[in-house]
């Protein structure tokens, strides 16, 4: 048996048990609107649903432009903005500060989630660990991550290492969290399965509490790559000479507002993309789980 | 007459006689709001370096206007200077502006329509302070060093200008962008290895703090920044008569900051900035006050910025060109020396820099 059977069979006997809640949200049918409509035309509206809003903005950002309601130097025409964008990918300068950014996020990331998976897993696992370090750690997650800035300047300085542990510090806690809450709401009877086969500590953990907890990590590895993005943003802002942030802070200097809200466009549809990319993964995880029962 | 006519009347007779009094001063109630791209140490509310910090330190342009009550003065001086100063403009929350030459290229190449009425403070100095630590000499040394730079005011041109004489550019050097106060901080904590700033750098090399490896004193004059008193075109046509006596009022400050019976004063009087007298003094060492704090503009002036408006297209500072005709207005400038009879006390220098001997 695979630990993925041994994962299915555990949560059939769970459920068929009646004290195995699952915890992971479930699809839902749009039905009001959705049920008038063919399901041919369902992904059609969803887009059409999504775009709505930001299509409102935009004609409310062009109609202002066209009438003056901000001097343009203030908010830029959407042509501005559109022209310097394709100005600034021709040149390559786009891709260059993207791609900066990117790493940094990837960077800090690594360091943030392994160290928020491994503190998580211990919170979740030992009640020692929980008491001991939960409140300090709740009260740390608090700050949030301009908040050290301060501080860990005068620790590492503004070089990357600032970077790296603001964007780690933003993935840590989300991260931990939902690692924690995984981990604590495998269901006893998967651990009783467990007990069962004779498993020792390390097989229970590795083969019945962590697949289990894989969805609701999961959900903290896409949280926690969010505020990375997030953090990463603000931690360029104020010191950097390269990137996203940094580009920003050049549109403001140089009184070009059509690069700062170049960049901002840019910063929104990549961490809409990075989110996008992961609720799909997530889902198939969910899916996945819930195949077998 | 019924009560209620009477009293129209009475409050009309009584706003004829204000208008008779006030109305050959400024005929209705202004409030003119300046906006300084500077601000002292520790957010002092004082500039320095330029005859518009004595103009307004000295209490000049208040004693010029004392006499009109209707007439109130705002000042307003940006931690975030020139590019702080150019927000505030396009926001229409200023009226005149004590700025930098590159910010208001910055501004106009964006369409802030703006006119210069008056120089306010000329070949200022570019410094370069280093950590004692990074072991940098020279400008030379500067390539792939981590160089704080306050990006998009005057000394971000001055600094491009200056990297070129030596075959550099600015993608050879990891600038990050500071404010002065930032700036001066991370030279302390050793976070930048060098810096580009301004004449109070001399005060961090006596502490010990940071060395002074090179500035523009001595060196080619095209090094050096200049900054302006300019209007916008609205308040100019609104209020003809107040632009020119706030010229006046400055060129008043000029000509007091440009005697050498006051060299010692007008270093006391930037102090109030909180930067200390002794550095102003050994920044304009060796050169003569009117030469810095001359208000003219003449041929000399007008090439500088033309010049400065090409190199900042060339270093991608502004996009296009920038229009420079039209947009000095020297006639305040000039009435007013006629006027307060200081014909003769500025020299006046043509496009390449030199003395005109002509008097104009």
């Amino acid at each position: 048996m695979t630990n993925l059977e041994l994962s299915r069979a555990a949560h059939e006997s769970a459920l068929i048990a009646g004290n195995g809640r699952l915890d992971f949200p479930v699809e839902t049918d749009p039905k009001p609107i959705g049920a008038l409509l063919r399901p041919a035309l369902r992904p059609a509206l969803c887009v059409v649903e999504a775009l709505a809003f930001p299509l409102a903005l935009f004609g409310l950002w062009t109609l202002s432009s066209r009438l003056g309601w901000l001097p343009v130097q203030i908010l830029p025409t959407p042509e501005q903005v559109a022209a310097t964008l394709a100005d600034l990918a021709g040149s390559g300068d786009l891709w260059f500060h993207t791609s900066i950014s990117l790493l940094r996020v990837v960077q800090g990331f690594a360091l943030g989630g392994t160290a928020g998976l491994l503190l998580g897993i211990a919170m979740g696992l030992s009640p020692r660990v929980r008491r001991t370090v939960e409140p300090l750690f709740t009260a740390l997650a608090q700050v949030p991550p301009l908040g050290w800035i301060p501080v860990l300047m005068l620790l590492v300085g503004i070089d990357e290492g600032l970077k790296l542990l603001i964007i780690a510090k933003a993935a840590l806690v989300p991260v931990a969290l939902n690692t924690q809450k995984g981990i604590r709401n495998v269901p006893d009877s998967l651990r009783e399965v467990g007990a069962v086969l004779a498993f020792g500590r390390w097989a229970t953990l590795t083969r019945i509490v962590l697949p289990a907890a894989v969805p609701s990590v999961f959900t903290g590895v896409r949280y926690g790559l969010t505020s990375a993005w997030l953090a990463l943003v603000a931690v360029e802002l104020l010191a950097s000479s390269e990137g996203l942030g940094y580009l920003m802070v050049w549109g403001r200097q140089l009184f070009q507002l059509d690069m700062v809200i170049a960049a901002m466009l840019v910063v929104g549809l990549v961490g809409f993309a990075l989110d996008w990319t992961l609720s799909r993964v997530e889902r198939r995880l969910q899916r996945w789980e819930l195949a077998g029962s | 007459m019924k009560p209620f006519a009477k009293r129209i009347s009475r409050a009309l007779l009584a706003a004829a006689a204000v208008l008779a009094v006030a109305g050959s001063a400024v005929a209705e109630p202004v409030t003119i709001r300046f906006g300084f791209a500077q601000v002292g140490v520790g957010n002092r509310q004082f500039g320095s370096g330029n005859t518009a910090a004595i103009l307004h330190s000295r209490d000049i342009l208040a004693e010029e206007f004392r006499n009109d009550p209707d007439v109130k003065l705002d000042w307003s001086f940006f931690k975030g200077a020139g590019p702080a100063v150019n927000e505030a403009i396009a926001n229409g929350q200023l009226d005149f502006a004590l700025q930098g030459d590159l910010p208001s290229l910055v501004g106009r190449s964006n369409g802030l329509k703006t006119r210069i009425l008056a120089a306010s403070g000329l070949r200022s100095n570019l410094y370069l302070a280093v950590t004692p630590k990074s072991g940098i000499q020279s400008i030379a040394d500067l390539k792939g060093r981590k160089v704080a730079q306050f990006r998009g005011t005057n000394l971000q041109l001055a600094t491009d200008k200056l990297l070129a004489a030596h075959g550099l550019t600015e993608r050879d050097i990891k600038f990050i962008n500071m404010d002065f106060a930032t700036a001066t901080a991370a030279l302390a904590t050793g976070d930048i290895d060098a810096a580009f700033g301004q004449a109070d750098y001399l005060a961090l090399d006596g502490q010990g703090v940071a060395r002074v490896v090179y500035s523009t004193r001595g060196d080619d004059p095209a090094f050096t920044r200049h900054s302006h008193l300019l209007v916008t075109e609205a308040f100019e046509k609104a209020h003809p008569d107040v632009t020119y006596r706030v010229v006046k009022a400055l060129v008043k400050a000029a000509a007091w900051a440009s005697d050498e019976a006051n060299r010692e004063a007008v270093f006391e009087e930037w102090a109030k900035s909180g930067i200390p007298a002794e550095t102003f003094r050994a920044d304009f060492d060796g050169q003569a006050l009117g030469y810095r704090n001359s208000p003219l503009i003449d041929d000399f002036l007008v090439a500088a910025y033309q010049d400065q408006a090409e190199r900042a297209k060339g270093y991608r500072l502004v996009r296009g060109d920038v229009r420079i005709d039209g947009w000095f207005e020297p006639a305040y400038v000039d009435r007013a020396v006629a006027e307060l009879g200081l014909a003769g006390t500025w020299k006046r220098y043509d496009a390449n820099g030199h003395q005109q001997t002509a008097a104009k």
